[in-house]
């Protein structure tokens, strides 16, 4: 789920260098933080946060080893 | 809500379920407000089937009926505006709207061979199998032409994804597919620098569940001509709510209306 995050992001920004995911997990609770360049953040946000929820959307049908549940924290 | 005066009642179709309705409370077609919680569904894609579900309500006293917007606008308000409009990316508005409501009528043309395909299929089909890679989903994507009723030389490019178990794809009233399709266009349109005029469909989701709107819209415009009585559908994402509205443009003897607000927005059909 990293890699969809990854592809998502880099698409949309204009420095895709400086996109990172990472993933730790805490209890049953996977989080991936994804950062962007300062100047990229609106572009993975959207208007009203309409693409991050589109990223969780398509989060929420990813199959989970243990059925934790996934977060997806921009910073 | 009252027992005495409203029920709600289960059955193998919304006219079963009606008739059964104003049998229980005995009341006549008129002295009732009927809303369609749930349509009946076959089970299509894995997600079992339903019995239609509808609620009768007693007339007691006039109703005022909810007044709302007119002709469904695609933005659909949300209450959370954040600081972040401003620099939202130029792109996000271009991969809204485009052509879903087109759906309402369209027939599937032959998939059309290579040579003939646009920028718009051929990126969207390379992002789309890009995305589909990453969620660990197997499926194919076939490009085809959406044919639509109205003179539209814009006609949009429908790529429909095939393969198996892709219920997941679809999730709850086809939101993972809106997700989907989102994203999918958002990154066409950035990559094409236009907007991508792009549908994306799952095992023909869509077109089936345009069909039914529209046929469930013209079942129940006849019953409120009949009935002199408004019947309000169940919660519908706006463009599905737009197929109901388009189905009944040129109805004569109801007018359309969305009432609520966000997840609940639903459309009344009303006897004018």
């Amino acid at each position: 789920m990293e890699e969809l995050i990854e592809y998502i992001a880099k698409s949309l920004v204009d420095d895709p260098s400086q996109v990172k995911v990472s993933r730790r997990v805490s209890g049953s609770t996977i989080i991936l933080e994804l950062r962007v360049a300062p100047e990229d953040t609106g572009r993975i946000i959207g208007k009203r946060g309409a693409v991050a929820n589109a990223m969780r959307t398509l989060l929420r049908t990813m199959p989970t080893r243990r059925r934790e549940r996934v977060v997806l924290k921009i910073l | 809500m009252d027992e005495k005066h409203s029920t709600e009642i289960v059955a193998d179709t919304v006219e079963d379920a009606i008739a059964k309705g104003l049998a229980e409370l005995g009341a006549g077609p008129g002295d009732v407000i009927v809303e369609v919680l749930e349509e009946p569904s076959k089970g299509m894609l894995g997600f079992g089937s339903r019995p239609a579900r509808v609620r009768l309500q007693l007339l007691v006293s006039r109703e005022a009926q909810p007044q709302e917007t007119h002709e469904e606008t695609h933005k659909t308000t949300t209450l959370d505006d954040t600081s972040y409009d401003d620099i939202a990316d130029d792109y996000s508005h271009l991969a809204q709207d485009a052509g879903d409501e087109m759906l309402s009528h369209y027939q599937q043309q032959a998939i059309v061979d290579d040579s003939q395909l646009g920028d718009d299929a051929n990126v969207g089909r390379a992002v789309l199998l890009e995305l589909l890679d990453r969620m660990a989903i197997d499926a194919d994507v076939t490009i085809r032409r959406a044919e639509t009723s109205d003179d539209d030389d814009d006609t949009p490019w429908l790529l429909d994804v095939s393969g198996e178990n892709l219920s997941r794809l679809i999730g709850r009233r086809g939101e993972t597919l809106s997700a989907l399709q989102y994203i999918t266009r958002l990154i066409t349109s950035r990559e094409l620098q236009r907007r991508a005029n792009i549908i994306i469909d799952v095992d023909g989701y869509k077109s089936r569940r345009a069909g039914k709107l529209h046929n469930l819209a013209l079942r129940m415009a006849e019953q409120v001509t009949q009935r002199k009585q408004s019947v309000t559908l169940e919660p519908m994402p706006p463009y599905e709510r737009r197929i109901i509205h388009l189905a009944l443009r040129d109805y004569a003897g109801v007018d359309t209306r969305s009432v609520g607000e966000g997840d609940s927005r639903k459309v009344t059909i009303i006897p004018t």
